[in-house]
């Protein structure tokens, strides 16, 4: 009885932290506090990626401050912002850690230009159903939606579409190619 | 009953010996008869495909080169995985009716059903008469003239093989059904979606939509008269109704975020769609008329792929919410959906067979996804496919085929398999890619 | 013997008269001779008791020389008369022992004779001139002979009576033979009524062996029988196993149920079989209600061109030359 009561009450505050990254995807836009809390609380759990996503995201949120200072210093940006495709493990939507700096670079940049629009487009690989695809490439492109507001881009600014398994990037039936159709591409406007 | 009749009998034997001895041998006849007659109980057959003879028909007139009639019932139920046709070489004799047959030389042959006919241009129309017998009980199960314009054979080979599936399984055949699919193919350098409807075997293709951009999900009206379809052309989701007759092309979802999965409802008035409006993917009912939505699930996973239960309590759907896809299913019974498949990872777009008995959707196993079923009373899972990248399941209005995506080499290919796990027929293949089949209901 | 006799009884009345008529001047005899007759004891001479003077032998007087004469012819008649009768005795009668003892007898009478012909003389010699002593004398020979005619008779009739006696004797010997003779024959008849007794006992028994022999057989081949019929209906029921089974199998080897069997449809078809196996006729008896379910149980049970069915005819008779097959499947 104690232990489950015990567990009900871990499952209630742990569904209301879902629940509340979840609908904090709505128009006010999310602090680095709740993007943080999201992480730490759901991270593995809501998008079923590695467990050790969410430990190593907070030494990369370290890196990424210093990181964001050093290339705010040097006004590199525009260089990475060449990369435009950010890659996903399968039936997630979990931002990998490598992606992060180069997104906050487009998150700058946007935050630095108002006038300019991006578009989100989120893909899968083949495997799976198409339907279902369609919602995780969503899914995928609203994760890289929120990772951009919260690091400065207006939400305005930003268009999300989901191909799903509709568009893919590499033709194969092999994990190369299905890891290159796993993604998130930005085009801007 | 024996007992009473022969205790006056043998008091009487003295005297009428022979009547005892009549009464003795009735009695004994009668309980024989009555009482202890045999009964052999037989609960499961051969598990075979029953052997049949089509027999080619006999022609006479000029009649268009590569739609023969006997050769379209014959692949269509061979199709069907539940008959295995005779192949006509190895036939000893080829009645074109009934009056020709030697039964003999079909029970030596192990057939069991006998189908033989003619068919006779007559001006623009053709006139075909058949015949199909019951080899072992030497008689006729069915008798038909039918007539047809001339290049409308291939509905009349359909219309035939209806007529035999029935009369051989006491179901109605689908072979007048069509198929809606969509085809990828590379056109002057960029993508070319066609949304295509067909004859069952893949036959008398017509393309209803061309897109540069994704077309997906094609769902069959109820009256069969419409389709409802996501297209990408305004470069993002939106679901269409397509009226077939007309080309009449109307919106029916176009909201921010996904506008995907629509299914009708068993009453054609309103549409199962997944939106995610609300930032997260959800299944609303779409009313036609009114364009009003309710919305069916709440749930911060992913909910979509939505299908109507066949008597239109409740629905079916593909869900997250433990943390990967499964299939949920939710009526008016219950307040919340239960989860109906456990056994494995990965488990999504469901489709009821029409008697609502089973679960069809796509199963992951062992790396592979393939087609599986679950019994919804004893939540038996069985998996009905071997090919390993296999989608979209759309199962036949009898409820006794399936056809679904799945990969051939480079190619991806719909296949039809026997809901039993039957025989798979591939269908002939449409120029590129071929997915996202849907079974339309039997029309009329 | 009463032959005998009854000439005996003449001879000596003819004797008798004879000498009565040849002596008619004799007196009668004495009543009181008849009454002496009844003693048979023989022979002492009563006269000798008081005997007369004895008469003087040398002197014989003529008239008893004639009478002597006389007598010694009648005697010597009458002897030869005796001796013809002896003859004829002995011819007649072939008993040599009773022709002896007459002999002898006719030996004694005669010594007997010649003594009282010798006191005769004497007493006529005593008494010569004595008309009446010889008158007494010829008397008392008389009476001498009549004694001696009389010892004689009663010497016959003693024999007669002891020839009566062992006449008698003989009888009763026989009559006890006889009865010895019943005695024994009636033990025999006894003795054999009982052992038919006992053997129409010992048959009786033996019949109730036999019978209880018979019974017990009797009930040993109904026990057999029995049991014999309890083993055909074991093996019967073997055979019905394992024949539905067969058959079983066959029919499942050649249905095809059709893709709208459903679990829970049921046919019920009625088999009537020849004793080749041979179908002879298939009706439906309980039908489905799905047609096609029904066809395909009526074309596999005609699919079968030769059912598997018992050798035994009374066991393909009793199960086999009709039964029914419920087609029920399970899926």
């Amino acid at each position: 009885m104690n232990t489950m009561m015990k567990q009900s009450a871990f499952a209630l505050v742990l569904s209301l932290g879902l629940v509340a990254g979840c609908s904090t995807t709505g128009d006010e836009p999310m602090t680095d506090e709740e993007m943080s809390a999201v992480d730490q609380d759901g991270g593995a759990s809501v998008y079923g990626g590695d467990g050790d996503g969410g430990i190593s995201s907070d030494e990369l949120r370290d890196e990424q401050r210093r990181d964001q200072a050093e290339q705010g210093a040097s006004g590199d940006d525009a260089a990475m912002r060449r990369i435009t495709t950010f890659y996903f493990d399968f039936d997630t939507a979990q931002i990998k850690a490598e992606s992060r700096d180069v997104l906050a670079a487009h998150a700058r940049y946007l935050a630095n230009n108002p006038d300019v629009d991006v578009r989100l487009e989120g893909h899968t690989d083949e495997r799976g159903t198409k339907e279902y695809n369609l919602a995780l490439g969503e899914r995928r492109a609203n994760a890289v939606q929120r990772f951009l507001v919260v690091n400065g881009a207006d939400r305005g600014q930003i268009e999300t579409v989901s191909y799903g398994e509709e568009k893919p990037a590499a033709m194969g039936s092999n994990e190369s190619a299905w890891a290159q159709n796993r993604r998130v591409e930005l085009i801007f406007r | 009953m024996t007992a009473t009749n022969q205790a006056p009998a043998s008091g009487r034997t003295r005297q009428y010996g022979p009547v005892a001895l009549v009464l003795l041998v009735a009695a004994l006849m009668l309980a024989t008869t009555a009482n202890a007659e045999l009964m052999i109980r037989v609960t499961k057959g051969t598990g075979e495909a029953v052997p049949v003879a089509v027999v080619p028909f006999a022609e006479s007139g000029d009649l268009p080169a590569g739609d023969d009639i006997s050769t379209i019932v014959r692949n269509n139920l061979e199709m069907t995985g539940e008959f295995t046709p005779l192949s006509a070489e190895r036939m000893l004799s080829l009645p074109s009716s009934g009056d020709d047959v030697f039964f003999r030389d079909w029970r030596m042959l192990g057939q069991r059903y006998l189908l033989v006919g003619n068919v006779t241009r007559e001006g623009d129309r053709v006139r075909a008469r058949y015949e199909l017998f019951d080899v072992n009980s030497e008689q006729r199960m069915l008798g038909e003239t039918s007539t047809t314009s001339v290049n409308n054979l291939r509905t009349l080979a359909h219309h035939i093989s209806d007529k035999v599936y029935e009369a051989l399984t006491g179901e109605p055949g689908v072979f007048s059904t069509r198929l809606a699919y969509v085809t990828l193919d590379e056109h002057e350098g960029s993508p070319r979606y066609r949304l295509q409807i067909s004859d069952v075997d893949g036959r008398r293709a017509s393309v209803r939509l061309e897109s540069r951009e994704p077309i997906m999900s094609p769902a069959w009206s109820p009256d069969g008269k419409q389709l409802a379809y996501v297209s990408f052309e305004s470069g993002r989701p939106e679901i269409f109704v397509h009226e077939l007759a007309t080309g009449k092309r109307t919106v029916v979802a176009s909201y921010p975020g996904l506008n995907s999965a629509p299914d009708w409802s068993p009453d054609g008035r309103s549409l199962l769609v997944t939106l995610s409006r609300s930032g997260n993917a959800e299944i609303y009912r779409l009313d036609l008329d009114s364009r009003s939505l309710t919305r069916l699930t709440d749930h911060w996973g992913i909910d979509t792929e939505g299908e109507w239960h066949p008597d239109g309590d409740g629905l079916a759907f593909t869900s997250d919410r433990s943390g990967g896809p499964q299939i949920y299913i939710k009526d008016s019974e219950r307040a919340s959906p239960r989860r109906v498949t456990f056994g494995s990872r990965y488990n999504a777009r469901p489709r009821f067979s029409p008697d609502g008995e089973y679960i069809y959707y796509v199963h992951q196993r062992d790396s592979g996804f393939h087609i599986a079923r679950t019994e919804l009373d004893s939540g038996d899972e069985q998996v009905l496919t071997r090919t390993g990248s296999d989608e979209s399941p759309s199962i036949a209005p009898n409820g006794r085929m399936l056809i679904y995506a799945t990969r051939q080499g480079n190619d991806n290919v719909l296949t039809v398999i026997s809901t039993n796990g039957g025989a798979a027929y591939t269908l002939p293949a449409a120029n590129g890619d071929v997915r996202d089949p849907a079974w339309s209901p039997v029309l009329r | 013997m009463l032959l005998s006799l009854v000439l005996h009884g003449v001879i000596v009345v003819i004797t008798l008269m004879s000498w009565q008529w040849i002596t008619p001047l004799e007196e009668p005899p004495e009543p009181s001779i008849s009454a002496r007759l009844v003693s048979p004891e023989a022979v002492p001479p009563e006269e000798t008791t008081a005997p007369p003077p004895q008469p003087e032998p040398d002197e014989p007087a003529p008239v008893e020389e004639e009478q002597r004469e006389q007598q010694e012819e009648e005697q010597r008649r009458l002897e030869q008369e005796q001796e013809r009768q002896r003859r004829e005795e002995a011819e007649r009668e072939e008993q040599e022992r009773l022709e002896q003892q007459r002999r002898e007898q006719q030996a004694a009478a005669e010594e007997r004779e010649r003594q009282a012909r010798e006191e005769e003389a004497a007493r006529e010699r005593a008494e010569a001139e004595a008309e009446e002593r010889a008158r007494r004398q010829a008397e008392e020979e008389r009476k001498a002979r009549e004694e001696a005619e009389r010892k004689a008779e009663e010497e016959r009739q003693r024999q007669e009576q002891q020839r009566r006696e062992e006449e008698e004797r003989r009888r009763q010997e026989e009559e006890r033979q006889r009865q010895e003779e019943e005695r024994r024959r009636q033990e025999e008849a006894e003795r054999q009524r009982q052992e038919r007794a006992r053997q129409q006992r010992e048959q009786q028994l033996e019949q109730m062996a036999r019978e209880a022999e018979e019974a017990r057989l009797a009930e040993q081949r109904r026990r057999e029988q029995a049991a014999a019929a309890r083993a055909r209906e074991t093996e019967m029921q073997n055979e019905r196993a394992r024949y539905v089974s067969l058959i079983g199998q066959a029919i499942e080897n050649q249905w095809y149920p059709p893709s709208s069997a459903r679990e829970g449809m049921s046919v019920v078809l009625r088999l009537t079989l020849l004793p080749n196996g041979e179908l002879q006729s298939v009706d439906v008896v309980e039908s489905s209600g799905n047609r096609a379910f029904d066809n395909s149980a009526v074309s596999a049970a005609r699919a079968i061109r030769e059912y598997p069915v018992p050798d035994s005819r009374d066991t393909f008779e009793r199960y086999f030359r009709q039964f029914t097959i419920q087609f029920e499947p399970e899926i």
